[in-house]
């Protein structure tokens, strides 16, 4: 067990259901509800599995902060066995709430086709180990399955990440498995139908052009869910807190979790940019043409943690925040320096005396 | 029997927009056959319930009460068709029984507002109108972090609505419904009443008197020879409570005691619109027409299909609007929404799992693609109706029979619509009121509007100049009905009222500007009497006045009338005199009021177009030799504003009246060297204002201004840069261009290179002179 336990610390990122093991157990056990074919829990287990709630004596952690009603959607959408299509700007969390979905659902989250533009309908559907292929002749043993196609054998739930970037043509392969929940394979002579349970989880982005749009047709075969960015200011901070204490606790970072008035400042700074405009409304500002997430600040964040552990004391200074600010927005060259210099004069400058070392030392990294 | 109070009496509480209660109210009457059902309403409007109920009658309709004098102050009571009142109403018509309304009069209802408005110094805490049916639930939408909030949050729910559909409007027991809503009242009056009793007692009172009022009135039915047990009282959940013990009731003295004013009541027709909370008014729920597809749903039994024909109508919608969506969405929204409501325990969709359903399957996520279709199918665009004369005020009838007689009928809908009419004399009809149907319209609409009736809004016309075209965006609102029993109060008929208006705005009328825009009104409302009037006004205000600037405005109104006035057959003989004697008055007093700052300047300038308009148009009407003759004498004075005198240099010289060589004269003393900048800069900026193309072909004007430039001293040359900026800034590239090949002949260049080193870049010493301008201290200029 103990080896078991440190082989496991090893790993850079553990998936959500073993990551929150305790929380999923505890769940099972208090569980009242009627549980659908195929789950592991019922469905307002998996909600409070989400939301944050209590199971018995056991705390569990809100994992998706925010809109309540935008997660009994998506649990109601898999309970009618249809599948789940999360869309949103990057960084709003789409990715981390199918593996969670999936971990309470199935138990699970590993089932996973990640979608760029070489995804190929094979990793859809199924392909075929040629060794043995050429040896033998097409047999049971030398298909390869695709995590949709196991799956469907095991009555779980598959991930599709990024769905609109893999080719229009590998897309349309889902059309099919979805309306007829069967995947055949004539060199077989047989087909692979779904057990109940089935379902699959798709992401998708809303914010980069030139990536395939998805089909109409494929649409239809989809509940879609929009994941927005966080409405409020205390809802984001709060968000951005939890991730970073959990990140710096698996990378073992060594420097202290930044104070509550360094979250606030990374967060106000990234909401005014997002939305074009201050937080009181009064001032408008030019948006970057980069993307402006709750994952960037989170990722900002660690990072400077990283510098000030690595390269200075281990406390968090404006410095490193500047210097994560820097790598963050500005990234294409040219524009949005200016975007950020004009944000730094017209607004960070007046902020007044708290804000004064950082706003110094932003100034001095965007020269 | 149980709900039997203790003196017998069946008490029904609702909530007053709840198809689920006006079912079991219906369900209840139907077991127990009384022989009178009482229902909270002003008591005085009992005799109303007969048209209410009447089979023309279309809800939703409302009882609009107002006070007989000023202020007016007025109290509404909405009906939809799912209100358990109405059908109670109704059952009782169909089976003989008695129906009457028990709370207090609405004499009372807004004499005791009045108090309380006095109390308060401003509005009175008691919200409006059908909040003070003692609807519980709505109390909500004031207090954020209430009760209700609270209930429904304990119950899982995202919202105080949704909570009650699942739990009331979805609870299909009838005893059931009704045992769970007297426990949830008695024990939510427990939970609040002491808190209002110390924070809003005046609430409190205000309902302890009407639930007093109300025992009495139950009392008395008693009296009269009811049988207890054969008494139905439906009331709101709140007051069920209050009413079960007959001990407490309202002595005459007491009623007699309370404040009262008179007041007249009237049905109205009221609109889905109005009564969904988007129009403002506290009562009413958010989706009427989404709850009336609940009713009639119930009505026929069918109540679980309602998500299937919500979502269907969604859908249609969607469709009707060019975004195809199929059926298999259809289903599978409807599959949602009942695994939305199965995670809350639920046995049907609420309205909100309906809305997010259809967003997610509808809209593809997208909550604008279908918020439009979701908003008709909440809301609804019905409107109720009532027939011919049923209980109306004169006025309303005289605007139904104008509407009527100016085939406007159509246009009483509550979808706006453009109408565009042709003042003009149709020739090709035999009667002369067909021939000016349109013009009567407008004066119908433009009366309309003096009323404060907002039943037509004028669009802005793009043709300026048409004075025969009008726009109106016409479209008929509850709002509309009650403006126009407000204005019953100003009169019997349209026109009384509209001339009662326009008297009232005469006499507090004390500027000419307000005048000539009363003339204006009069005018556009065809009342003879009250131009007169408006124009007597006029006189005797121009009379003391001497701002030449109002006198121009009237001036060019009145005129604008006359021109023009025969097109909406208006006598303007009677406005000649006075025009005339306006006119002379902004001449007398032109070269008086020229003597004023540059501010003011501007205002004169459009004054003085005004007038010389008037007096190009009207030349028959104003005097224009004493025009021509107070322009010179403007334009020679040294001591008026330099622009004045330069605009009325301009003027004299577009209408040839001074001759070339005064002209000539004139610009040279003007610009002669050792004249101050803002006087001869200043001067020459007027000039320019008019006629450019006059100035533009007068090479020695140029020659004049080139010589007056060249002289000024440097500090004097930068004042001056000040004016020419200024004038030149309004010319045309064109004109400019025109200027730099004028100046280049001058200066003997070429007229390209004059262009070039005109719309050329900045050198860069000069970039820096230009700069150091810019700490120039322009003093007061």
């Amino acid at each position: 067990m103990s080896t078991e336990q440190e082989q496991l610390q090893d790993y850079m990122r553990l998936p959500a259901e073993v990551l929150y093991k305790d929380e999923l157990e505890a769940l099972r056990k208090e569980d009242t509800g009627r549980i659908p074919a195929g789950w592991q829990m019922s469905p307002r287990s998996v909600l409070t599995f989400i939301a944050g709630g209590m199971a018995g004596k056991t705390v569990i952690t809100p994992k998706y902060i925010g809109n309540t009603r935008l997660i009994e959607m998506a649990v109601a959408t898999l309970v009618t066995d249809r599948a789940l299509l999360l869309i949103g700007e990057p960084g709003t969390a789409k990715s981390w709430l199918s593996e969670n979905l999936a971990a309470a659902i199935y138990g699970n989250s590993g089932m996973v086709v990640q979608g760029t533009a070489g995804t190929s309908e094979e990793h859809v559907r199924y392909s075929w180990n040629y060794a043995m292929l050429l040896a033998n002749g097409p047999t049971p043993e030398a298909l390869v399955k695709s995590p949709i196609m196991r799956a469907m054998e095991d009555g779980g739930i598959a991930r599709f990440e990024e769905i609109s970037r893999c080719a229009s043509e590998v897309q349309d392969a889902l059309i099919s498995i979805l309306s007829e929940k069967t995947i055949s394979v004539p060199e077989l002579g047989k087909e692979t139908s779904a057990r109940k349970g089935f379902s699959i989880i798709a992401t998708a982005n809303t914010r980069d052009r030139g990536v395939n749009e998805m089909s109409a047709a494929l649409k239809r075969r989809f509940n879609i869910i929009v994941l927005p960015a966080p409405s409020d200011l205390e809802t984001e901070l709060s968000i951005v807190k939890k991730r970073v204490a959990e990140i710096a606790s698996s990378y073992e970072l060594q420097a202290a979790v930044p104070a509550d008035e360094a979250l606030l400042k990374v967060v106000t700074i990234f909401r005014e940019l997002r939305s074009g405009m201050t937080l009181d409304k009064k001032e408008k500002v030019k948006t970057p043409a980069g993307v402006i997430s709750t994952a960037e600040a989170i990722s900002l964040l660690t990072n400077s943690m990283a510098l000030a552990a690595s390269f200075g004391s281990g406390e968090l200074t404006d410095g490193d925040l500047a210097a994560g600010l820097q790598g963050a927005i500005v990234k294409d060259d040219d524009k949005d320096k200016l975007v950020w210099k004009e944000y730094l004069d017209n607004v960070m400058k007046k902020k007044g005396a708290d804000w004064r070392g950082l706003y110094h030392a932003c100034k001095e990294m965007n020269e | 029997m149980s709900g039997a109070t203790v003196a017998g009496v069946h008490i029904f509480g609702v909530r007053h927009l709840s198809p689920g209660g006006a079912r079991h109210v219906l369900e209840y009457l139907n077991e127990l056959q009384p022989t009178a059902v009482l229902i909270e309403g002003p008591g005085d409007a009992s005799a109303e319930i007969r048209h209410l109920t009447h089979a023309v009658t279309k809800p939703p309709v409302a009882i609009l009460a107002f006070t007989e004098d000023l202020p007016v102050r007025t109290v509404l009571w909405p009906f939809a068709v799912y209100s358990p009142e109405y059908q109670g109403m109704k059952w009782a018509q169909e089976h003989g029984a008695e129906a009457e309304f028990i709370d207090l009069p609405s004499s009372v209802t807004l004499g005791l507002q009045d108090t309380l408005r006095q109390e308060t110094g401003g509005r009175p805490e008691l919200k409006p109108v059908a909040d003070e049916q003692g609807e519980p639930a709505e109390e909500d939408v004031q207090e954020p972090e209430s009760v209700y909030s609270r209930i429904a949050r304990l119950a899982g729910e995202h919202d105080y609505d949704m909570y009650w559909e699942r739990n009331y409007e979805h609870n299909a027991s009838s005893g059931a419904y009704r045992a769970a809503i007297l426990a949830f009242s008695a024990h939510m009056r427990e939970l609040s009443e002491s808190k209002e009793r110390s924070d809003q007692p005046r609430e409190y009172a205000y309902n302890a008197l009407r639930e007093s009022y109300m025992r009495r009135q139950i009392q008395r039915k008693i009296e009269e020879g009811h049988q207890p047990e054969k008494i139905v009282v439906i009331c709101g959940a709140y007051h069920a409570a209050a009413l079960a013990d007959l001990t407490d009731v309202m002595s005459d003295a007491e009623l007699a005691s309370l404040p009262s004013r008179a007041t007249k009541l009237t049905l109205m027709p009221y609109s889905y619109y109005k009564l969904s909370t988007m129009s403002g008014y506290g009562a009413g729920n958010a989706a009427p027409h989404y709850f009336q597809m609940m009713w009639e749903l119930m009505a026929s039994g069918r109540a679980e299909e309602l998500p299937h024909l919500y979502l269907s109508s969604v859908a249609r919608q969607v469709r009707g609007s060019g975004t195809h969506r199929s059926t298999a969405e259809v289903i599978e929204a409807v599959r949602l929404a009942e695994s939305l409501a199965a995670l809350h325990g639920g046995s049907a969709p609420t309205l909100r799992d309906l809305r997010d359903a259809a967003q997610t399957l509808l809209g593809h996520g997208d909550l604008a693609v279908i918020a439009d279709s979701l908003a008709r199918i909440d809301v609804g665009t019905n409107i109720g109706s009532l027939a011919d004369g049923v209980s109306q005020t004169p006025i309303q009838d005289d605007l139904n029979r104008l509407l009527k007689r100016y085939k406007l009928e159509k246009y009483k809908s509550t979808v706006a619509s453009d109408l565009a009419l042709d003042l003009r004399e149709n020739r090709r009809v035999t009667s002369s009121e067909a021939a000016y149907l349109d013009l009567h319209r407008s004066v119908l609409f433009h009366r309309l509007e003096l009323l404060g009736i907002h039943f037509a809004r004028k669009v802005p016309s793009s043709q300026s100049g048409a004075t025969w075209a009008e726009h109106w965006m016409v479209q008929w609102s509850p709002e509309v009905e009650i403006e126009v029993v407000e204005s019953t109060l100003l009169g019997e008929t349209i026109e009384v009222a509209a001339a009662y208006v326009l008297r009232e705005k005469l006499l507090e009328c004390r500027t000419i500007t307000e005048a000539s825009a009363l003339i204006v009104t009069a005018c556009e409302c065809a009342m003879t009497a009250q131009m007169e009037e408006s124009s007597r006004v006029l006189q005797s205000l121009a009379v003391d006045s001497r701002d030449v600037v109002s006198i121009a405005v009237a001036a060019r109104e009145l005129a604008k009338i006359i021109g023009y006035g025969d097109i909406r057959k208006v006598d303007t003989a009677p406005f000649i005199p006075l025009l005339e004697e306006l006119f002379r008055r902004g001449c007398l007093f032109l070269l008086d009021a020229s003597g004023c700052n540059d501010e003011a300047a501007a205002l004169m300038i459009s004054a003085m177009n005004d007038l010389n308009t008037i007096s190009l148009e009207h030349s028959e009407i104003a005097d224009t030799a004493l025009w021509l003759q107070e322009l010179l004498q403007l334009a020679q004075r040294d001591d008026r504003n330099p622009r004045l005198s330069g605009f009325a240099c301009a003027i004299l010289m577009e209408r040839a009246a001074i001759p070339a060589g005064e002209v000539a004269a004139e610009v040279s003393r003007r610009l002669s060297p050792g004249i101050p900048a803002d006087l001869g800069a200043g001067w020459f900026e007027g000039l320019s204002m008019r006629n450019r193309y006059g100035l533009l072909s007068r090479m020695s004007l140029w020659e004049q201004l080139n010589d007056y430039i060249n002289a000024l001293e440097d500090e004097e040359f930068k004042r001056a840069l000040v004016f020419l900026r200024r004038a030149f800034s309004t010319f045309s590239p064109r004109e400019k261009t025109m200027i730099s090949e004028l100046l280049g002949e001058l200066w003997g260049v070429n007229t390209e290179q004059a262009a070039e080193i005109l719309t050329g870049e900045l050198k860069e010493e000069e970039a820096k002179m230009l700069d150091d301008l810019n700490d120039f201290d322009f003093g007061d200029l």
